[in-house]
């Protein structure tokens, strides 16, 4: 087992250099290129002055270099093992190899550290798939379980048609109409939520947990919290239904007609027991080991619903990066998605063998 | 009963190429050809000469021999369904728009009668002079080739496609060349004509309003709520969202499509290549494989749209874009297929029988492992539509040319304000389009399934 860890985590190095070339030189051989925004956003600059600031951002990251060396570069940077380098008006020098603290460079368009603006959203990304992955599941086990349980009547007719054209629904209609509707002064009667954001500006200043005093209902900021999460979060959850749902009626099924279940039924047990107790629990296998593997499309999932309710994630800045053209941001960006989409890859083969003493990868 | 039955024997025996291997894991006991034996007479005789479908249900179930091809039964079973049906049917009036657009919505009118300065009146058909390459090629093959290929009974399927395919290829590039409908288009002029009075007559389309008519004429016309005249009401521009709405279901389809094709072509050839070959074919083509998995593919198609030249080919590049990163679903199934069908008899005896690489692998692996990649395709085809509005919903894809996504961004003014209309029909076009390919591809998965077919059964 943990020769079979070992071996896919070194597969992963192979696939993760490949994933940052494919993005590398997608942006480098673009008309305009790297940092190509740059200049742009400095707003009206002399000319002189734009040449002076070319070449100052030319030598200072090496975009003046082959595009195969400004990449090795990139890399050696990154990798934990490598050439120490330091950086500086001139230009990087190389130091002597060894091991490293790897680097992911400063936002060309932010002025800051990749890594803290990175550390910035991940977590806010992931509060919200927390939400969403239960969420989902809740729902999608009850109606896949009873879809099982009437199959072929009008609960399994309707919830599977229903759930599929639910799945169908463009996240980004159903944003734009949840945000048209609910979220909007011109039908006061419907404006119950925030258009966007995570928190209101005052959230800083409010206590933790709601209360009631002389001023009279404060919401505080965990309330406040949820309140703005409630639009965002239905926007990601509806969509995964189907599919779950789908999978769980498909493994109830195969559970009901397979002969421990008959046995638990020639027992005389009641119905209910035979499918709460018996069937269920093992019907579960297949959802449980799909939970890992859902993650990455999941992050794409966050990437429109981030950028619909303005929520500072992962998604959201990664289109800034992208609209910025900034090298650092989005290769980052890449490299950090890929890797969890990798990782819970890995993850997804592993529960089947915790899950399924019948697999077994040595 | 004399002619066609004969006909459709020959047709089937032509698809099914290789005899008893075309029958496939449908049914891999049955069939000692297509060419039925005594069995097959009852057959001939139960079917009579009408209802391709009757004969599709009883092959279903097992009463009879297939006769037809593997892919054939597959495409038959499946439209037998209720949710496949509804699909086509939105598919079907989705096309009709595609095709038609041009004379179902447009300020040009098909016909008018109008005097010129110095009086004299002259008939003419500014809709038939603005016609674009693009309208001309889609009429054509739709009205000369289409119907003749349907009546050519005699040829198979693919050949049908292959020819249906050169003549639009042949159609639309005499089309580039010789339709030059004239560059700067006043929208206005129509209806300034009629009212300067003089306009005789004028026979105009049911919706007189083009797609990027931005009515300078009429400042009043921006943002109006759907009536009698715009039956969905107009943009902020001041631009028809009907009209917009009929044109921009050609690109859906297209982008579509054209996405899906350029993606099931690359992912067939790489998964087929891997497959039939394994080792270490199998073993790059792997990685290569993961590496474009482990992107999320909404992150890739975003980088790559952001750092490409904007330009007026953007629909074109879209679609390249959009298939050069979903091809992976389609390069595992078909590798899938195609390292279970090296392993079958009738291969190793097609290669001892020495057949080159390309028969083995197109004419007689590929027929019998696509059915996977035809279900994986019909969802590939929604989300290459969902992705193609999200990029024009976010301002990265199209700008100008009429697009669900991009309308359905104006839907959320600058100021804030929300303008109900523009959200609520594009936003379902895009819904119904996706959900009746979503319902084909269910279908279709059923229709592969032997599990489902055994429990209908």
């Amino acid at each position: 087992m943990l020769s079979y860890i070992l071996r896919r985590l070194l597969l992963m190095v192979p696939t993760l250099l490949g994933i940052t070339a494919v993005v590398f030189f997608v942006m480098a051989l673009s008309p305009g290129g790297v940092g190509g925004n740059l200049l742009n956003s400095e707003g009206e600059v002399e000319s002189a002055q734009a040449q002076a600031l070319r070449e100052y951002y030319d030598r200072r990251y090496g975009l003046d270099q082959p595009k195969a060396v400004q990449y090795l570069r990139w890399l050696n940077r990154v990798s934990p093992i490598g050439f120490v380098t330091e950086a500086s008006a001139e230009g990087e020098t190389l130091g002597g190899f060894g091991f490293k603290a790897p680097d992911l460079g400063e936002s060309f368009s932010k002025g800051r550290p990749v890594l803290d603006l990175y550390g910035e959203a991940l977590p806010i990304t992931l509060l919200l798939n927390a939400i969403t992955t239960p969420l989902a599941y809740l729902v999608a086990i009850w109606t896949g379980t009873y879809a099982a349980r009437y199959r072929g009547k009008a609960f399994d007719v309707v919830s599977g048609s229903g759930l599929m054209a639910l799945w169908s629904v463009p996240t980004i209609w159903a944003g734009v109409l949840l945000i048209g509707f609910f979220a909007n002064a011109q039908y006061p009667g419907l404006h119950w939520f925030p258009t966007g954001g995570l928190s209101s500006t005052d959230a800083g200043s409010m206590a933790f947990l709601p209360r009631w005093d002389d001023a009279g209902f404060a919401r505080g900021w965990l309330l406040d919290r949820v309140w703005h999460l409630v639009l965002p979060v239905v926007c990601m959850t509806y969509g995964s239904f189907a599919v779950l749902s789908k999978l769980m009626r498909s493994a109830v099924l195969d559970n009901i007609n397979a002969d421990f279940v008959r046995t638990a039924k020639a027992k005389g047990l009641s119905g209910r027991v035979v499918l709460w107790r018996h069937a269920f629990r093992n019907s579960l296998l297949p959802l449980i080991t799909v939970a890992a593997g859902l993650i990455p499309s999941l992050l794409a999932g966050s990437l429109i619903v981030e950028k619909i309710f303005s929520i500072p994630g992962m998604g959201q800045l990664m289109i800034e990066a992208i609209y910025a053209r900034d090298r650092e941001l989005v290769l980052a960006g890449t490299l950090l998605g890929g890797l969890i989409s990798l990782v819970c890859i890995l993850i997804a083969d592993l529960c089947y063998v915790v899950a399924d003493p019948r697999v077994s990868y040595d | 009963m004399t002619e066609r039955p004969a006909d459709e024997l020959r047709d089937a025996a032509e698809h099914a190429g290789t005899g008893p291997a075309a029958e496939g894991p449908a049914d891999p006991e049955t069939g000692s050809g297509a060419v039925p034996g005594g069995n097959g007479g009852e057959a001939l005789e139960s079917r009579g000469s009408r209802g391709d479908e009757d004969g599709g249900d009883l092959r279903a179930e097992g009463t009879l021999r297939p006769r037809r091809s593997y892919l054939a039964g597959v495409v038959l079973r499946t439209f037998g369904r209720a949710g496949a049906v509804v699909g086509l049917a939105w598919l079907g009036v989705i096309a009709v728009f595609a095709v038609f657009g041009p004379w179902l919505a447009s300020s040009h009118p098909y016909l008018w009668k109008v005097r010129t300065e110095d009086g004299s009146a002259a008939v003419s058909s500014p809709l038939v002079e603005h016609l674009g390459p693009a309208d001309v090629t889609l009429l054509v093959l739709t009205l000369l080739v289409l119907p003749g290929l349907l009546v050519w009974r005699r040829a198979s399927l693919g050949r049908r496609l292959g020819v249906l395919l050169l003549a639009a290829v042949v159609v639309g590039v005499s089309a580039w060349w010789f339709v030059q409908p004239p560059a700067t288009v006043v929208y206005d002029r129509y209806r300034a004509a009629e009212r300067a009075g003089q306009v005789e007559w004028v026979l105009r389309p049911p919706i007189p309003f083009s797609p990027s008519d931005r009515q300078r004429d009429r400042p009043e016309a921006k943002n109006l709520a759907p009536s009698s005249t715009h039956w969905m009401g107009t943009t902020v521009d001041g631009e028809d969202l009907a009209s917009r709405m009929i044109h921009a279901s050609r690109i859906a389809l297209a982008v579509g499509f054209i996405a899906t094709g350029i993606a099931v072509v690359i992912g067939v050839l790489l998964g087929g290549l891997m497959g039939y070959f394994s080792g270490w074919i199998d073993l790059l083509g792997m990685r290569l494989l993961e590496i474009f998995e482990a992107i999320p593919q909404l992150y890739l198609l975003l980088t790559i749209v952001a750092f490409i030249q904007r330009g007026p080919y953007m629909l074109y590049l879209m679609m390249v874009i959009i298939g050069l990163t979903s091809w992976t679903g389609y390069a595992r199934f078909t590798r899938a297929e195609f390292l279970r069908l090296r392993r079958l008899d009738y291969i190793t005896a097609a290669r001892a029988s020495g057949l080159p690489l390309g028969s083995i692998l197109l004419r007689h692996m590929l027929p019998n492992g696509i059915a996977p990649v035809l279900v994986s395709a019909s969802f590939g085809v929604a989300s290459a539509i969902l992705l193609e509005a999200f990029l024009s919903f976010l301002g990265l894809g199209l700008v100008d040319e009429p697009s669900w996504g991009q309308m359905l961004s104006q839907a959320v003014g600058a100021g804030g304000g929300f303008v109900w209309w523009i959200a609520l029909y594009p936003g379902l076009a895009i819904f119904l389009t996706v959900f009746s390919y979503n319902l084909i591809g269910e279908s279709l998965r059923d229709a592969i399934d032997p599990y489902t077919q055994k429990k209908a059964g």
